[in-house]
């Protein structure tokens, strides 16, 4: 896609909704190590840090994917802000007594705190939602099951799915993949009436 | 175009902006005069939509944790939670089997005052080889193993698995005891596993080798087995014969329960600090707690004889609360629970409260 390393935010972005790796490792490199300092800092293992910037980026990624969004921030602040977030959210959840967790107030987070508040429910909106789609894929039955998640999981193309689930040919698989589609609507959305 | 027949078709179609626009045309009108089609349509369109963001994020996580994992080459190690992959269950068992070869001979022994007959005694740590004897029905828990390793990939794997026993909280605040054979004397690290999959790591504080007693602590702060103070108490004498017992032990990665009787005052060959019982017991089993009908534990296992079918010996809480007089430093005897409260229980009801206090203990070799 990008030959030379990306070097324009938009473009970083832009690269990352599509799931590039150089721009996903560009990202990682330059922001990490601050948000794992900071989470040291404030309580947190190198391995909650790792969780929580991964948790910001992928709510990046979910932004980014959108076409019309642009970041009022640097890409910097703004996976340091969600990542700031992410965190007070996660003591809040663990600690019985949230009173002791101030907030820091410092000016630059403000500015964006809400912005970011609502981006991180969106998140957990849709977290909520996949995770109830991923029951009802584990609900549907085999061969489906299988069928449905090599298609859209692992992003296996018809012609290596048929050949997997010992189908003639892709045709024949993607008509079973209509048919678990429907049984999945069914059963995700409830039976509806016709 | 029959849209009715293949509405997610076209959805899929029309989100991929495939649709020919003859059929996009059709689909816009019918759209707009057909409100109930319209809802229809749309919960396909989100159904594919939904799929297609789900299989996207699932791959770019998985791209972050690789690309993390790249970066952070050295990763620290986060709590106390073990994570094995599939092959390191695979490169243990190679090692064990290894391992087996050369400390056959060994196993059998437990003290060198009974070298002679050490044939018909055998303890019952199980070794890494029995968990390749039944990986087959481990799958299930290898699957769960590998689901903890999807959500923390960081915590490094520890060293392999040495012997695998059991272990019984002696106070609610994690001191614990188990045979000492399980534990060794060139182990690397101890956990258990609780009966929720959860690993904590513990120490060694003391331990008698005669008496094959280990006495150790759950290193996590603030760290409890159950809600309430244990539900059993100890026999601070032996009981006599015929009592009715049962234990309960990991001899896979399913608690077991199993039931017999104290057939012998006495242990191998006379020995008064343990128990004679007839009850079937495995490899895996060792340090599983001796449990009468009155919830007051006798003692734990520490070996079968190889002669007599079932023939299991156990060390009697007696030597155990010796062990924990000398134990210098805390003085653990003190704090052991002193109010029974399975007595009055079923069996069933009795096992249910000891679940939480009766887990797996992993040990680690160097």
């Amino acid at each position: 896609m990008v030959q030379s390393p990306v070097n324009n935010e938009h473009h970083l972005l832009a690269a990352l909704a599509a799931g590039d790796r150089t721009a996903t490792e560009q990202i990682y490199q330059q922001h990490f190590k601050i948000v794992n300092g900071w989470l040291i800092k404030n309580g947190g293992t190198s391995a909650d840090a790792a969780d929580v910037f991964q948790e910001a980026m992928v709510v990046l990624f979910g932004k980014a994917e959108n076409e019309d969004f642009r970041l009022t921030c640097s890409i910097g602040t703004y996976l340091f802000a969600v990542s700031k977030r992410l965190w007070y959210k996660k003591l809040q959840r663990q600690s019985r007594d949230p009173v002791s967790l101030k907030y820091d107030t410092e000016g630059e987070e403000d500015e964006y705190g809400v912005a970011h508040e609502e981006d991180i429910n969106v998140h957990h909106e849709r977290e909520v939602h996949y995770e109830q789609l991923n029951t009802a894929l584990d609900q549907i039955g085999e061969p489906c099951r299988s069928l449905l998640k090599a298609f859209y999981h692992n992003d296996k193309s018809m012609q290596e799915i048929a050949a997997d689930f010992g189908y003639t040919n892709p045709e024949n698989a993607k008509t079973q993949k209509y048919k678990c589609l429907t049984r999945l609507r069914k059963l995700f959305y409830g039976v509806q009436a016709k | 175009m029959s849209i009715n027949n293949n509405m997610i078709e076209v959805a899929e179609s029309y989100l991929s902006g495939s649709l020919p626009e003859a059929d996009l045309k059709e689909l816009n009108s019918r759209l707009a005069s057909d409100v109930s089609f319209a809802n229809e349509f749309h919960e396909c369109v989100n159904l594919v939509r939904s799929l297609e963001g789900n299989g996207k994020q699932k791959r770019f996580r998985a791209m972050l944790r690789d690309v993390h994992e790249k970066q952070n080459a050295v990763p620290v190690k986060k709590t106390r939670l073990i994570n094995f992959t599939p092959q390191s269950w695979r490169t243990a068992a190679v090692a064990a089997s290894v391992a087996i070869l050369t400390s056959t001979i060994t196993i059998w022994s437990l003290k060198p005052s009974i070298k002679k007959t050490d044939s018909q005694y055998s303890t019952i740590s199980r070794e890494v080889e029995h968990i390749k004897r039944v990986q087959a029905g481990q799958q299930a828990e290898q699957n769960k193993l590998r689901d903890i390793i999807s959500k923390n990939t960081k915590a490094a794997p520890p060293s392999d698995v040495r012997y695998t026993g059991t272990g019984f909280a002696l106070t609610n605040d994690g001191y614990f005891v188990t045979a000492y054979h399980v534990i060794g004397s060139d182990f690397d690290s101890v956990y258990i596993q609780t009966h929720d999959g959860q690993y904590y790591k513990a120490f060694l504080l003391n331990y008698s080798k005669e008496n094959d007693i280990a006495i150790l602590k759950v290193e996590k702060k603030n760290f409890h087995f159950g809600k309430g103070e244990l539900p059993y108490t100890f026999a601070s004498s032996k009981v006599g014969l015929g009592a009715h017992i049962f234990t309960l032990g990991y001899p896979k990665e399913d608690l077991v329960y199993s039931e017999g009787y104290i057939s012998s005052k006495n242990g191998y060959q006379g020995n008064e600090q343990q128990y004679t019982l007839q009850l079937p017991a495995g490899h895996g089993q060792s340090g599983s707690p001796v449990v009468d009908e009155n919830g007051d534990i006798l003692g734990l296992l520490t070996a079968i004889s190889s002669q007599a079918e079932a023939n299991t010996y156990a060390v009697s809480s007696k030597a155990m609360i010796s062990l924990l007089h000398t134990s210098t430093a805390n003085d653990i005897s003190s704090h052991l629970p002193k109010v029974n409260r399975l007595g009055k229980l079923s069996g069933a009801e009795q096992v249910e409260k000891m679940e939480a206090y009766t887990f797996s203990v992993k040990v680690y070799k160097k």
